[in-house]
């Protein structure tokens, strides 16, 4: 168990070097940032600006810096050196997760608190935000194993800005069409929908069922990255 | 003695396309295994499939007992090393970090990142970033990242490709030295000078399938034709037969001190290579 959290902690701060040395991931922090600033100009946001900007801040942070870790430990041929040495699979995902999901809080408390964001009931808020931040990593790193290179990570991550970023446009896409009518149990959308509920007033029991969402699409992910990630140790 | 490395009837095909067909080999624990063949001879396939990165078509795979691949556990990989052609590096990382996550990974004391670097002349580069560094100097990061946890088996392709012959001389004694502490190496190349130097037993690949496995001097002995060339101090040089027909001549020409030099007239290994396969060992 000690040599697990030893070789964990190894990937951990290969990565929190790697990082800070590579701005082409880091600066994407900035687009979230930049939108609370100027939504924080702002008085009397509604609750849907405020989660535009963490829905994005998600995507963009969570899912695109880690598919763009992952994606680049495979085309520079490095994640095969990190499969062909004793760390098991479990300790090379959690050490390359543990520091984006650490990136991703400090991005969402940043723009909580530069957006003035003030939830009736920070716990419940957090609790969702914390369990979305599982999902998003899931996805990037899913992203990153699938594709071959950074670039391709990058434009992978198009479709899921837009299906994942902006939650109000998929909302009206799923009240308008009723084959679209899925699309309302995203994470991305239960997350507003918690927010919203905590705004009227909304207890933990209140929001049993948009967390369990969160967590079942949280834990389908995970299950699907981990069985890629055992298809890729060995080659086609 | 069971084989550290055994490969019985290992095929692998790409569709229709036959990578290695039918190679039977067994390495002894200790030895210094030489895999030669010219380029696309199917080495790197043979590599992948004994380090667990390739499942083979037919045959039986099996490395410390174990047939591969295998859900391997972190106690499997720690016994062997493996570098290849596209062994990658952190580009924004030293040598040195490059060296220290492994060297945590493995569980070995950090001096031996010290013992490592020394070994490949690397010492007085191990701040400089990856980026920065020579063909020559990436790979000997790598090979030195591949010694750390000294590993029973050591699987290298073309550890030497892109060196001066200098810091090739350098990591053969490295390696001869590791041998004797116990290491099995195979060893994957297509310089036959680097088989010849390190390799107890050689093997021949060639468009996928084994041609000879044997030492370098049986094989040798084996392709001789039987001549030894004699060059006499006036300049004249003489082919002779290694038969006892020709032993009174050589007598005469020594009794007169009239030799400069003799050459046995074996075949390299590259020249056994051409003869069996038609094709040179580039």
């Amino acid at each position: 168990m000690m040599m697990a959290v030893q070789r964990m902690y190894a990937i951990f701060m290969k990565d929190v070097k790697d990082l800070s040395k590579n701005l082409f991931v880091t600066t994407t922090v900035i687009t979230p940032v930049i939108l609370a600033l100027f939504y924080g100009q702002q008085d009397q946001l509604p609750i849907e600006i405020h989660y535009l900007t963490f829905n994005i801040a998600l995507v963009l942070v969570a899912t695109f810096v880690q598919a763009a870790l992952i994606a680049e430990e495979k085309e520079k041929h490095t994640l095969r050196g990190l499969m062909l040495s004793p760390a098991s699979p479990w300790e090379i995902l959690a050490g390359k997760n543990v520091l984006t999901f650490l990136f991703t809080a400090l991005t969402l408390l940043v723009c909580t608190l530069l957006a003035g964001y003030e939830p009736a009931h920070a716990g419940i808020v957090g609790a969702g935000m914390a369990l979305s931040i599982g999902f998003y990593l899931a996805l990037g790193t899913l992203l990153g194993l699938l594709a071959t290179s950074v670039v391709q990570a990058s434009v992978a991550l198009l479709p899921i800005m837009f299906v994942f970023g902006f939650s109000q446009i998929i909302e009206e896409m799923a009240n308008r069409y009723q084959a679209a009518g899925v699309l309302e149990y995203l994470p991305n959308v239960q997350l507003v929908e918690i927010a919203r509920q905590v705004e009227q007033g909304a207890a933990w029991g209140d929001v049993t069922a948009p967390l369990l969402w969160i967590v079942g699409w949280t834990a389908v992910m995970w299950g699907v990255v981990f069985i890629t990630y055992q298809r890729r140790q060995l080659e086609d | 003695m069971e084989p550290i490395l055994h490969l019985q009837g290992v095929s692998k095909m790409y569709g229709n396309q036959v990578a290695v067909a039918d190679l039977d080999i067994d390495v002894q624990p200790g030895e210094i295994f030489g895999f030669l063949g010219p380029s696309g001879s199917g080495k790197t396939t043979t590599i992948k499939m004994i380090t667990n990165q390739l499942e083979a078509t037919d045959g039986e795979v099996r490395v410390f007992g174990r047939s591969l691949p295998v859900r391997a556990t972190s106690e499997f990989y720690r016994r062997f090393g493996v570098l290849t052609d596209n062994s990658g590096l952190y580009q924004r990382l030293s040598i040195e970090e490059n060296l220290a996550l492994y060297a945590k990974l493995y569980d070995v004391p950090r001096q031996r990142i010290q013992d490592v670097l020394e070994l490949v002349n690397l010492q007085d580069a191990r701040r400089r970033s990856v980026a920065k560094l020579s063909k020559g100097m990436r790979q000997r990061t790598v090979l030195a990242r591949t010694l750390l946890h000294e590993p029973e088996l050591l699987v290298l392709d073309e550890p030497t490709s892109a060196l001066d012959p200098g810091n090739v001389q350098h990591i053969h004694q490295g390696l001869r030295a590791l041998n004797e502490r116990g290491t099995t190496i195979f060893l994957s190349t297509h310089d036959m000078q680097e088989a010849e130097t390190l390799c107890d037993r050689v093997a021949f690949i060639h468009d996928g399938r084994l041609q000879q496995v044997d030492t370098s001097k049986n094989l040798r002995r084996r392709y001789s034709e039987g001549m030894i060339q004699v060059e006499l101090t006036n300049g004249d040089v003489h082919t002779l037969a290694n038969t006892p027909a020709y032993a009174k001549q050589l007598y005469e020409y020594m009794a007169d001190d009239r030799v400069a030099a003799i050459h046995s007239q074996e075949p390299t290994l590259g020249d056994i290579f051409v003869r069996l396969t038609g094709r040179e060992l580039v």
